[in-house]
């Protein structure tokens, strides 16, 4: 097109052709500007949108929580703590389903009273009850604190055959009216057996979701670590409770780690004196119960309530990665352990289920001690079955 | 986690005698404090938990529970029956050890057991504590201990010490709440004034409740105004004797509750457009005598409270917050002369 023009006008057209292409760029410019323009309101007004959807903060649905024995100790211990989140988590509202017995009708209204009387801005109701079906109507959560302890002089037999009626009812309460997944905790005494009777006669909830508590005894052990080795407990972990709640429980330090400057090291390589992790460390896990007994006059509430909260905390919302807890679940066999007893095992938690930690490296000395309690539990099973009789 | 570790004095955890109601609030307010509830989830704590000799085992049986519970936000726990050793450097000190008033006594019975304990813990504070302590009393008569400890701490900023009403304040927020049908959490900004006995003033004049149609006051709401001048008032006034009626104790998880709402307020602050009710030093307002605690509405921000002012007080109202400062005067002559 410029070979027919003189060089004048081939230059101005030449230059003509630069501005025109400039003009050219400019509008691609001008597209691209506004474009750019476009994109940044869009992405702005989406960043509004959600900021405004975020502040509306959909609440989540209640959880229905239901506590046993909610007028002795642990239950008043517990309360708030479940009221407070640290059971359920900081956003999750709940609703408390308090129960005892007619004699303690009066204490459990004051329970209530009190739980209105603190404004918990998660409590969206409170439901104190003696009508066991009502307790049970819809639960997520089965809190276990009812039951007769162990007392002096008390023979094993007397202890279970006050515990066995009772917890075979509540199986049936539960099964018929706590909500299908409902997840269950025992911790009154005898826990694990106590568990094994409630599951045994509530044969529709699913045999994973029926727990005891062993968190107690597991944090015990961490805590007892961390001031055997002068550190804070928050570097110790996994310890593993085996077996029964009881004073044959086996605290067992052999793959529990400590965070140090050099990463995490074996709890075994730090503290080389064998003879304390061998002795002394499980037999102070065994007695603290009847330690803090000697200490208070009274036994363990506020540790138990707050192990409670751990358990289900780790149940629902899941376990920290790398770090497992203990937890007395239906036996599956794992670990040579007889099954069709609730016994305690290192367990994962994800998307609330737990699961045992498996392949763990088990010594002749642990296995006897993990055998012992074992064949414990199998002979409180029997206890238990006698009394059914 | 903050560096800054807050170390609580928590005084008369396991109560001077077997059941007492100082050592339930002890025991309901430990493990609150360790789990962040007073100062925050991300507030790492040192508790020093203090009390008297005779329950020394009682103490180291709840400080073994503590341990007992692997507490993430725990770093140290001192138990100790020395006064010195519980003070020292503390952030913030929770009173709750005392002689509350037992059937058949004398108010001057009661106030001859107490003027001591808080003339003691006041010089220990003063020598000991951080000098930015926060202090607040709930072991009654909590009003007038807190008005004793800060005579006797002359160097504690007297804007540092106060007293609970908190825990009323609670109960009022649930009783409206319940009259109205509503979640606790949509009303706000009832008032205790003045003592925290039974001549405290409940005033739901200024609280609001949140509706589909925005904030709404709740004399609005409830246009039975005899409700509120009278069973209200009453329920609240009266709300601890039935709590003990009901448990045969006193009210433990809930006045631990509501001590870690007074704090954790007066720490991190309160939200905006609330305000909460403490006993404080009463500077004037409101035509309320001064060099009293007295409980006010207060807001805070940064760590100081200050007193919502201009609200309008009707006749009912300047009545009975002058009946609960003349309490309050009474109380306070009562204490003086038990120092002669």
């Amino acid at each position: 097109m410029l070979e027919g023009l003189d060089s004048f006008e081939k230059k101005s057209t030449r230059n003509c052709v630069f501005i025109s292409l400039v003009f050219e760029k400019m509008e691609y410019l001008v597209l691209l500007q506004n474009g750019l323009v476009v994109l940044l309101t869009i992405a702005f007004s989406w960043k509004l949108i959600t900021y405004m959807w975020g502040s509306l903060k959909m609440e989540k649905e209640p959880m229905k929580v239901l506590v046993t024995g909610a007028a002795g100790q642990i239950g008043y211990a517990i309360a708030p703590m479940i009221a407070r989140g640290i059971m359920l988590g900081p956003d999750q509202p709940v609703i408390l389903h308090l129960l005892d017995i007619a004699p303690a009708a009066e204490a459990l209204k004051g329970v209530k009273m009190e739980l209105l009387d603190a404004a918990f801005p998660l409590l969206k109701e409170v439901h104190a009850t003696t009508d066991v079906t009502e307790a049970c109507k819809d639960v997520n959560i089965a809190i276990m604190l009812g039951g007769f302890p162990r007392k002096e002089g008390m023979e094993r037999k007397d202890m279970m055959s006050k515990n066995v009626p009772i917890y075979k009812e509540q199986a049936s309460a539960l099964e018929e009216h706590a909500a299908s997944d409902c997840k269950v905790l025992v911790v009154a005494n005898p826990a694990n057996t106590n568990a094994l009777i409630l599951k045994e006669f509530a044969p529709s909830i699913p045999e994973k979701n029926i727990t005891c508590l062993t968190r107690l005894d597991h944090n015990r052990a961490l805590s007892q670590i961390a001031e055997r080795l002068k550190v804070y407990v928050t570097d110790v972990k996994n310890v593993i409770i085996w077996g029964n709640h009881s004073s044959s429980q086996y605290p067992d330090a052999n793959h529990a780690t400590v965070a140090t400057t050099n990463g995490e090291r074996p709890v075994k390589e730090l503290d080389t004196n064998d003879h304390w992790l061998k002795n002394e460390f499980i037999n102070t896990v065994q007695q603290r119960g009847a330690a803090i007994i000697k200490a208070r006059k009274a036994s363990s509430a506020l540790s138990a309530a707050s192990a409670a909260c751990d358990h289900m905390h780790d149940w629902v919302l899941g376990t920290p990665k790398g770090t497992w807890v203990s937890m007395g679940v239906y036996s599956d066999g794992s670990y040579e352990i007889p099954k069709d007893i609730i016994y305690s095992f290192p367990v994962k938690c994800e998307k609330g289920k737990w699961s045992i930690v498996k392949g763990l490296k088990i010594d002749e000395f642990s296995r006897a001690k993990m055998d012992a309690t074992a064949k414990d539990l199998i002979d409180e099973k029997e206890v238990a079955h006698s009394c059914l009789n």
